[in-house]
């Protein structure tokens, strides 16, 4: 096992119960209060496919230095349940400490949290605001920054709230401190005080940008984004419909697209398939569509509620017939923001369809970064402003993006999905058929052209190449840090756009790739991207590093298989 | 190589109800005051759904079966629109069911005018959701046996706002009913319009409908549910024809908050 560098001080505390208990509720009480103390937060969430019982964890890691990824194991669990307990005392670091609620084995302290509730003045369920309480104590932070969020967070609650939230913390900060446990936990550094996760990420960037409409149906780990977007529906002006299914929501952002304005859709790889006939017609009729596709384990229903990168090759050629697309794959919070404004840039500019490709992982992960700008910035649609009347949809074009006007104009916009003429007419004219097919294709070269290059992050004559996209960029990035710090030659190459690819460029900045060992490291059974790449003439064979057991790689994990 | 394919005329058989339905639907467009290019015409596939191709307004032939939701993701881009829908019996009743049942209980402000010859032209002949009992073809082959569905019925039931049916050998009626329908200004209306094929179904010919069909008497009120039902459920002997239901209930559209700004193609601009 590979230790956590000494020279940064950090701890991972994990709150762990039933669904339905509130381990939600402390954990963001908490992800807020340390981020407003100043600490570096990262905070990560493992929870099954269900409403009431089982077994949930939140992991909040806090450091004095900026964090990347989770970790396996915890220093301080907070069992709301016995069997959480039994389920994760093995997964406690050496000199780690365990509170639960009744006073058990395996060095567990009891602190009966319900009862210290009651006794404390408050009801059951203020049982979260005595472990909050509880945590502050063992790691000798001042109960002052969690007071003063629990003001916050219950104050529309009114005094009486706040006043029993604020007894039932101090006796769990009491009652711990009576125990004599205790933790060396970091200092405060002035960390950013904003906690984004990747799903309210990407609905901040969709809103700003203009989105107006937004038609989903319901699917973890995409619901998130969308719940964000109904919230903040009236501050921007979107419409937020809940479509009878997905084969309706893609399309209506089909023809809310056509009629006009940004459109996108919410959804998981079930939800995608069923998508994938509009999405063809997007890419026949040149809309410009944007679907955030959250990567859940498959096949079929799968892992629910896990995470999973196995979406990636399915995106790629999803759509019967062929036509262009952008892929974009944020590797953190701060990328899901911007990417998603990119890709609903890259689809008007083109006139075609652009996927991001998230999982549940960064969707359900919370950090604290520079805050996001909330100002409304629409992108540009690239919209004829004032069409002639004898305006043709699908005039001829050297790189196949023609003028778009919309319907309501003086202009005719004529859209099929069967084959058409330049003025969008249906044709069966075999000519025609070729000369529109090319025309489509040709926009593939100015995709190209703009696509983002990948990121390094380390030497760029590193003995080792770690390969990422997505969301492993977090955790590939602390294995780098990891290993440097052990002595080991590392690096990182990042793709936060995974199509297409600017082949050439890609190879120039592998360099002497054959000199070195490069692995590829994905969230799948079959490395899917190390393939494309492949299949891309950009890399041969090379090490893989997977992972598809339905939770996130961590830095440490990645660390120690890359050295083996 | 061919020089010169067939251009774009209709594709229809000659005889088919479909040039009768273009005729009125061309004039009734005109008769409402509506304005061309504002006008947009959404289809599905069919042989009922090729109907925009041969108008002049802005088109938008989707997928099969799924005209209502891309219809209802452009009224909501840009309620200013005229949204109308034509598409037949398969697309809009069988691919596009599920679809068919939301925009009613939306009742979002499209137009929606169904083919229905109960049969599939364009894959030649077999059934259509509106098949009667007892129609044989090469896959239903010891005839439907399962009773049509009643589009109407289930419109009155979702209390849609403008319910009707028409016959498209009765040219003056479907104009009637296209007019009513076109100048509803909130809410889902559906036209069903019986429409005879002349290749695939020779039940329900020209002549059968001609027997069958019966002008709702003028003191019907439509906004009677009750009767309006009564009506929807008449099939057989006398098949009543005109407008069957109304409801005051409003349209999707102006039940949203963020549409009371205006259109949301015109909520782009800043500052």
């Amino acid at each position: 096992m590979i230790a956590v560098p000494e020279s940064a001080r950090e701890l991972n505390v994990r709150i762990a119960g039933e669904a339905g208990q509130g381990v939600d509720t402390v954990g963001s009480l908490l992800v807020e209060a340390f981020a407003e103390m100043g600490l570096h937060v990262f905070a990560t969430q493992s929870y099954m496919s269900r409403i009431r019982g089982g077994l949930n964890w939140f992991d909040i890691r806090i450091a004095d230095r900026e964090l990347f990824s989770g970790r396996e194991k915890a220093d301080l669990l907070v069992a709301l349940t016995q069997e959480a307990v039994e389920a994760l005392r093995t997964e406690v670091a050496g000199e780690g400490v365990i509170l639960s609620d009744k006073e058990g084995q395996h060095g567990a302290i009891g602190l009966g949290f319900a009862g210290a509730a009651k006794a404390a003045g408050g009801s059951a369920v203020m049982a979260n605001s005595v472990a909050a309480g509880a945590v502050f104590a063992v790691l000798g932070y001042d109960l002052k920054h969690l007071v003063s969020r629990l003001e916050k967070e219950f104050g529309r609650k009114g005094e009486d709230a706040v006043r029993q939230n604020v007894g039932c913390a101090r006796k769990g900060a009491e009652l711990a401190a009576a125990r004599g446990a205790s933790l060396q936990a970091p200092d405060p550094v002035r960390a950013p005080a904003h906690v984004y996760s990747g799903s309210e990420a990407v609905g901040l960037a969709a809103a700003t940008s203009g989105v107006k409409l937004v038609s989903s149906y319901p699917m973890t780990p995409s619901t998130a984004t969308f719940a964000f977007l109904a919230g903040v529906a009236d501050r921007y002006g979107i419409v937020v419909e809940q479509a009878e299914d997905e084969i309706a929501a893609i399309n209506m952002i089909c023809g809310a697209v056509y009629a006009g304005v940004p459109a996108m859709t919410t959804t998981s790889g079930g939800g995608f398939a069923l998508m994938v006939e509009g999405l063809s017609l997007a890419g026949m009729m040149e809309l410009p569509v944007f679907i955030m596709l959250g990567q859940r384990p498959g096949p079929a229903t799968g892992l629910p509620t896990r995470t999973a990168q196995q979406d990636l090759k399915f995106a790629l050629s999803a759509g019967h017939g062929e036509f262009p697309r952008a892929l974009f794959a944020p590797g953190s919070p701060q990328q899901a923001y911007a990417l998603t404004r990119r890709a609903l840039e890259t689809a008007h500019k083109f006139q075609s369809p652009s996927i991001l490709l998230l999982d549940q992982y960064l969707a359900d992960l919370r950090k604290n970064i520079p805050e996001l700008d909330e100002t409304f910035r629409p992108i540009d649609r690239h919209v004829v402003e004032n069409p002639s009347s004898d305006y043709v949809r699908y005039a001829p074009a050297p790189d196949g993006v023609s003028p778009r006007a919309l319907p309501g104009s003086p202009a005719f916009v004529v859209c099929d999905s069967d084959e058409h003429t330049e003025d969008g007419h249906i044709t069966e004219d075999l000519g025609v058929r070729v000369r529109l097919q090319d025309k489509r294709m040709a926009k593939e070269k100015g995709i190209v052209a703009d696509a983002l290059p990948p990121e390094l992050y380390g030497a760029d004559d590193a003995e080792h190449l770690l390969i990422a996209w997505g969301s492993t960029y977090g955790p590939c990035r602390e294995a780098v840090d990891v290993l440097t710090e052990r002595g080991v030659s590392a690096a990182m190459l990042h793709f936060s756009q995974v199509w297409p690819l600017d082949a050439e460029a890609v190879r120039s900045t592998l360099g002497s790739a054959g000199a070195r060992r490069i692995a590829s490291v994905e969230g799948n059974a079959t490395g899917q991207f190390a393939s494309v790449l492949r299949g891309a003439g950009i890399l041969g064979d090379c090490e893989l590093i997977l992972r598809y057991d339905g939770l996130p790689f961590t830095g440490e994990e990645i660390a120690e298989r890359a050295a083996s | 190589m061919i020089e010169k394919w067939p251009g774009s005329t209709p594709a229809w058989c000659p005889g088919c109800g479909d040039f009768a339905i273009l005729k009125a639907l061309d004039k009734a467009i005109d008769a409402a005051g509506i304005e061309r290019t504002n006008l947009v015409l959404v289809s599905g596939i069919g042989q009922a759904a090729k109907l925009p191709h041969y108008v002049k307004a802005n088109v938008f032939n989707g997928l099969h079966g799924r005209a209502l939701p891309a219809a209802t993701g452009i009224k909501l881009a840009n309620h200013k629109l005229d949204v109308v829908i034509t598409s037949g019996d398969g697309d809009m009743y069988g691919e596009g069911g599920n679809h068919l049942l939301h925009a009613m209980r939306r009742n979002i402000g499209v137009k929606v005018f169904v083919h229905n010859n109960q049969v599939y032209g364009l894959t030649k002949g077999q059934a259509s959701p509106t098949s009667d009992i007892g129609f044989v073809t090469k896959i239903q082959t010891h005839g439907v046996v399962n009773p049509p569905l009643n589009p109407l019925a289930m419109a009155i039931v979702q209390d849609c706002s403008l319910v009707a049916r028409t016959f498209a050998g009765d040219l003056e009626h479907m104009g009637e009913m296209m007019l009513a329908a076109l100048t509803h200004r909130d809410g889902f209306a559906l036209v069903d319009i019986l429409q005879p094929c002349v290749s695939f179904n020779k039940r329900n010919t020209y002549q059968w409908y001609r027997e069958r069909v019966k002008r709702i008497e003028d003191s019907h009120d439509p906004f009677d549910r009750g009767k309006a039902l009564e009506l929807a459920f008449r099939w057989g002997d006398e098949i009543p024809i005109g407008i069957i239901y109304r409801s005051d209930r409003g349209s999707f559209e102006s039940k949203l908050p963020v549409l009371k700004a205006g259109p949301l193609v015109e909520q782009l601009r800043t500052g």
